[in-house]
Order: structure tokens, then sequence, then C-alpha cells
């Protein structure tokens, strides 16, 4: 981190004037952005789907945490049916909060610690973790029936997305109910398939945070990569890239993606959410190799990095450690923008129904509102809607706000 | 003359860098030599413009190419031409054995790194040290340079500094390798009085105390006088006139030389106006034909060659060159390489 060399001997009192005012151009545009209300509304609502979306089996599941038939032991069963993807995202939150919380004089490459724990757990959970084939969602409303519970104790919400509830009769398309009763509660409603309106859209968090991180950061990698290789070396890379960003800018990337979307094989279909994260980050990168180009082009002639030249500084770190820094933040504006984007862009591939096909995602819940059986389903408009609504307005906002912490013009004091 | 056997430490031999631009290639430098000694200041003086920057930035390779172009000549340092090195050949002389120091302390720092991690990642490029080693030598580089407190200096920011903090912070950085040979173009044209005079103070003491030689690019003729060991005087892309600071500042062979001490005021002197001189900096994609001063020159005849024929650098005096058709003794003199080895007596 910065303040690597703080020496130790300079007294506390100094080292703390030192440390707590802003530091660099970054720190202090973060400053600048957090202290507007419009970003921390936005942070708040997208740290709460971030929380949902890393809990979402401990909020909804049809499995009940803990599990006692008359008779029989204390099961845990919605432990044992977690799958390798809800423990591995829970393993990256607990690292990622303890790294955060790490006091910051410990120095520790946060982002590569992180990024570590991340790599070695991932192929352990999937290794470790099997979770059994068959699952029986019914069996513990089927045993509440019979009276064979001595006790249960259920998520906030009974109901998994897949949960069908075949078991129960007339459970299609109702509207949204609050009972005493937790297995017969649906709070936003149930759709066409039976399933729970809320517990779907718990789960669609995940896919409506990760979309817009994964497909924006594919965009930001490709769209920075070009654009500073143009802004850098001019000349023929900058006529050449130029001439290719002008065709995908000419594009239009929505029928680029229908198309994307309608040719992935069947068989892939398990892949099918990263091949749509894939699809908007190649068909969303043009904006930021604009930028990155216009802000390197300014760079490029600035005295500290012929100055970084003059040292024998290697091209890399001109380019990532000197450059990059310094012509960033624009093109986080942008980004912000475009993560918003791109939960828009899923919301209409789902709703135009060739989005995904198993997962729970807003937009498909959305597109269900009038198709199927039984005509308008004012709930399924709502919730999911507002949702997405709400999202996408919190990213504007962070994006707004940091906007205006880097313009000189609104800054000026 | 028992000097002249020391071998340079740099030799430019007909150095000619063109630039591209809409009016066709410009000649920026065109046939500059000069030799730099150990231990040795050169002062490189002459109006904006006139090719003494891209002299200097040609010497680290560091002409932006394109629009730039080295046309002819070699940069001779250690017997190797440093303009046949590839860019990963410059790379280990940057910095290491050359470093450059350049005029806006303001901006040639990066803003979002402190100066202790700008400094480290020069040191630790090219030395090999291990982390705390290097933050030592980062520690006593500041130190040198006249910052207290360094240690706590270094976890600061540029923008924590004043312009001449942050000249000094550039010149530690430049020196913490220890380079051979150091490259200061205008290093306190953005400094006021006092902290330009400190600045160059530091730069004798190190020169003195490492041996390193100096490439002083400045237009103030007053530090040119207090600091270097040979000047040369450049107009126009060329070299009109090279001697040791005595022989340029006493008797001065060139028209242009002459103007430029004719229009520094001087103490003590009563006048009203300061002499200047007449007219422009010719435009370099359209060089007047013959001697590129001869518009300008209050010296020229019409009948002479001036404005037929460009004069060539010649020697006029022992240790003393010029170019100008009219220099009392151009008749018959050498056209010899500029060399002196000369250095002024350390004032102590």
């Amino acid at each position: 981190m910065t303040d690597s060399h703080a020496d130790p001997n300079t007294s506390g009192q100094d080292e703390a004037a030192l440390t707590s005012r802003p530091r660099t151009y970054l720190q202090m545009v973060a400053q600048r952005t957090l202290s507007r209300p419009g970003a921390q509304v936005g942070l708040m609502w997208i740290t709460l789907l971030v929380i949902m979306a890393v809990l979402a089996p401990f909020i909804a599941n049809s499995h009940p945490l803990i599990f006692k038939r008359v008779g029989g032991d204390v099961e845990f069963p919605l432990f044992r049916f977690l799958r390798p993807i809800d423990v591995l995202l829970l393993i990256a939150a607990g690292a990622g909060v303890v790294l955060w919380y790490v006091p910051k004089r410990i120095r520790l490459p946060r982002a590569m610690v992180f990024i570590a724990i991340v790599i070695v757990a991932a192929p352990m959970c999937f290794w470790l973790i099997n979770p059994p084939r068959k699952e029986v969602l019914h069996t513990y409303r089927n045993a509440i029936r019979d009276n064979d519970v001595m006790w249960i104790v259920h998520t906030p919400i009974a109901f998994s997305p897949h949960d069908r509830q075949r078991d129960t009769r007339g459970m299609r398309n109702h509207e949204p109910s609050i009972t005493y009763w937790r297995e017969g509660c649906h709070l936003f409603g149930t759709d066409t398939n039976s399933a729970d309106v809320a517990s779907n859209m718990v789960h669609g968090t995940r896919i409506a945070v990760s979309i817009g991180f994964i497909a924006t950061g594919i965009a930001l990698v490709i769209g920075v990569l070009i654009g500073s290789i143009m802004g850098f070396f001019v000349g023929w890379a900058d006529l050449m890239g130029m001439r290719f960003v002008e065709v995908f800018a000419a594009i239009p990337s929505l029928l680029l993606l229908l198309t994307i979307a309608a040719v992935i094989p069947p068989e892939w279909n398990a892949y099918r959410l990263y091949a749509m994260m894939v699809a908007i980050g190649v068909t969303g990168w043009v904006g930021y190799a604009r930028f990155t180009r216009a802000e390197f082009l300014k760079l490029r002639n600035q005295d500290f990095v012929l100055a970084a030249r003059a040292l024998g500084l290697p091209l890399r770190s001109i380019l990532l450690k000197h450059m990059l820094p310094n012509g960033v933040a624009p093109v986080l504006v942008e980004a912000s923008f475009g993560v918003a984007g791109a939960i828009i862009s899923e919301s209409v591939l789902s709703f135009l129904g060739i989005g995904l096909i198993d997962d729970p995602s807003w937009g498909k819940m959305l597109s269900e509102t009038i198709s199927g059986t039984g005509g308008f389903k004012w709930w399924m408009a709502i919730f999911p809607g507002n949702a997405i609504f709400l999202t996408v307005f919190a990213y504007i906002l962070i994006g707004e706000s940091l906007r205006d912490a880097i313009d000189p013009y609104v800054n000026r004091n | 003359m028992a000097e002249q056997t020391e071998k340079p430490i740099l030799r430019i031999e007909d150095l000619a860098v063109t630039f591209w631009s809409d009016q066709g290639r410009v000649r920026a430098v065109n046939g500059v030599n000069m030799t730099l000694y150990p231990r040795q200041t050169l002062a490189v003086v002459g109006e904006s413009g006139c090719g003494k920057s891209v002299t200097a930035l040609s010497t680290l390779q560091l002409v932006p190419t394109p629009p730039g172009r080295y046309e002819t000549g070699r940069i001779v340092f250690d017997d190797q031409d440093l303009l046949n090195h590839s860019d990963r050949q410059m790379q280990a002389i940057r910095g290491n054995q050359i470093a450059m120091i350049f005029q806006e302390p303001m901006t040639s720092l990066n803003p979002v790194y402190s100066i202790g991690e700008q400094i480290l990642e020069a040191i630790l490029l090219h030395q090999k040290v291990s982390r705390s080693e290097a933050i030592d030598i980062a520690e006593s580089a500041l130190n040198d340079v006249g910052i207290g407190e360094a240690r706590r200096r270094l976890s600061e920011y540029p923008h924590q500094m004043s312009g001449g903090m942050r000249q000094r912070v550039m010149i530690a950085m430049a020196l913490a390798c220890r380079p051979r040979l150091l490259l200061a173009d205008e290093p306190t044209t953005a400094l006021d009085v006092t902290i330009q005079a400190q600045i160059l103070e530091l730069l004798r003491e190190l020169q003195e105390k490492r041996g390193m030689s100096i490439m002083l690019i400045t237009h103030d003729l007053g530090v040119v006088a207090e600091n270097a060991d040979v000047v040369a005087v450049m107009y126009a892309g060329r070299i009109v006139e090279y001697g040791t600071v005595d022989a340029v500042f006493d008797h001065p062979l060139h028209p242009y030389t002459r103007g430029l001490f004719e229009s520094m005021p001087r103490l003590g002197q009563d006048k009203h106006r300061l002499q200047v001189i007449d007219g422009q900096v010719p435009n370099p994609a359209d060089l007047p034909s013959g001697c590129p001063f001869h518009p300008r020159c209050r010296d020229m005849n019409d009948d002479a060659k001036c404005g037929t024929d460009d004069p060539p650098l010649l020697e006029i005096q022992p240790q003393h060159w010029s170019a100008c058709w009219h220099a009392a003794g151009y008749e018959g003199a050498k056209p010899t390489r500029p060399d002196i080895a000369y250095r002024r007596a350390m004032a102590t």
C-alpha cells in the first residue's frame, strides 16, 4: 500500500496527520464520491444486493436449516444440499471482509491474496462438495402434513427458486399473500410454474450483480487495452485501432447480442450465463477504448511520462503504473453506467426469451408477466421490474457522483 | 594540452534530427558536434527552438519517432553509438548511466505515487539491491539534495511539496543511481532565484563529489557564467560558437553571441533600453539561404557570402570555434571537431 515505508520512528501524531488527509488523486476522488448522498444511497443498495447474492441460499430455501422427524435425528438439510458455488461465494465474501479489516499498517498485497484464496478455493469446493443429486423439495411439507415433524426451522423464505410446489394444488399464478404458516406464505406471489417469486428474486440478485460486474469487467479490459495501445503508440496503431473501433461502433449492439444469444447451442446451456457475460462484454468496450485513448493521448505528452522514460523504466511500467492510474477516472465513470447497461441488456435478452434457461433472472420473470397462462400478473411486473429499476438507478447515481467528483468545475473551491 | 589525451565521456558527431510537420521535414538539429569530458559542465545556450533540448533528448533516444527521425550522426558513449542501440539496450543506459532532469518540476513527478515509490522504482530497476537497501539509498539521495527528514518525506506525495522541493526530488531521483552523465534541461528555469542558486550549487557540489559530467541546457547566461566550463551556443539547429567559458564570454566571435550578451541586463549599467537582436528566430521549416542568422545580423555585408553560403564551424583560435564568415581569422581556419577538456578551477 501507499504508506509502505513510513518510518517506524516517526511519532504517531505525524503519522496520523499524514494518513488522515486524502493522498493520491484516486483516493481524493473516492472520498469526494462517497461524500455525495446519491453515491451513498446507490452503494447501500448495491451492498444490500451483494449480501443477498452471497447469502441467497440462507434467505430463500426449501430445505430447512434444522429439521427433526418424530423419533429421528436432528438434520441440517440446508447445509447438506449447499452447492459448490454457494460455498465458494461464502468463502470469497468472508475472505474479502477479513482482508478489508486487516489493519492498514500490515503490508499485504490484498488484491493478490484475495485472488489466490479464490483460485485455491474454487477447485476445492467443486471437488469436495457433492450435494445429493436428488432433491425432493416437498419432503418437508409432506412431513409437516403427516404430523411427522418434531421441529423445523426454515429460512425467511421457505422456497427454493426451483420449488414448483407439485404437492400443493392451486399454487400456480398465486397472488401475493401473507400467511402465518411459513410454508404457505408467498410474499410476492408465485409464477406460472408455481415457483415463489420472492425466492426467485433473491436468487436472481446473483445474476444481476455478476452479469453487471463481469460483463463490464470484460469490456473494460478489452477497451482499456486497445485504447491505451492506440493512445500511447499513436501513428499506425492508432489509425488501425480507431478503424476497428468504428467498425464495432457501427454494429447495433442489441442486434449482435440477439444473434450471439440465439446461436449458443443447446449443449452449452449450462454455460449460457458466461456466454452472455462475454457477449455483453465484447459488444460494450468501444466507449472505454475511446475514453482511454483520449486520456493516454493527453498523458503521453506529460512531463512525468517523459521523465519515467528517461529513468529507463520498461514500457509495461510506464503504461500500467504511470499512465493508467492517472487516466482511469473518466473510464470508471463510464464503467458505472456500463454496469447499469449490462444489467438492462441481460434483462432485455431474458425478456425476449433468449436469455437464461434455468437460472432465476429478473428479466425472465418480467417476461412471464404476460406470457403463459393466467393473463396479466401485476405482481410479476412490479417486483422484478422495480428491482431492475432500483439497481440501474443505483449505478447511475454512483456514476453521476463519480463524474462530479472528477469534474474540476464542480470541485472549484 | 596534457588533458587532451583524456577520454571523453560523450561525443556527439554530426547529429541531425528532423521532424515531420505540416510544412514537410523540419531540421531541428543540423550537424551538431560536441564533446563532454568527465567532471565537466558543458553549457548549451540558445533561444527557444534552437535544438538544445532535442540534442539532449537524442542522447537518450527520447525524441518521439515519429514524428522525429535521426538522420545522420553518432552519439558515442563508452565507445558505443547510442543511436544504434535498441530500445531495450537504451533502457539499461537511461537513468543508470545517463540521467536527465527536466524543466518543469511541477509536472515531472507522477501525482499518483509517493515520491519514495517513484525513487525506489528507479533504484530497484537499475541496482541489484533489496527493498530495504533501496529505501536507504533513496533516503541518502534525498539527504544529498538537501531535503531534511528524508525518511518521512519518502511517503509524501508530489502535491504536498513546493516547486523547489519537487525539483530537488527530481534531481535526487536522477542521481540515486549514480549516473556518469547528467542532462539538465533548464533545471532552474521554473524556480525562483534563491532556489535556483541552491539547486545549481547543489549540482556543482555533487559533480565535484562524484565526478559526474553535466550537460547544462539553459538560456540564462548568468547561470552559464557561474557554472559552465565549456559553452556551446546554438542557433537554428547548429552550433555557431564553441569555446571555454572565459573565451566565449571575453571574446565572443559570433555576432549572435555578442547579441545575446548585449541583450542581457548588467548590474551598474546605466541604460534605458536593452539592446535587442532584431527580427525573429527563423522558422525551421523555412530557413534563410546561406548563414541562418544573416537576416538578423548587424555585421552582414551585402557583398559577402552570408546570404548564399552556410558557414561551417571552424577552429578560429585554439580551443575556440565559430561559424561566421566575418570572424577575424575565419579564412584559413581548420574545420576540426569541437573538443575541449578544460575545467575551471573549483572555487572553494
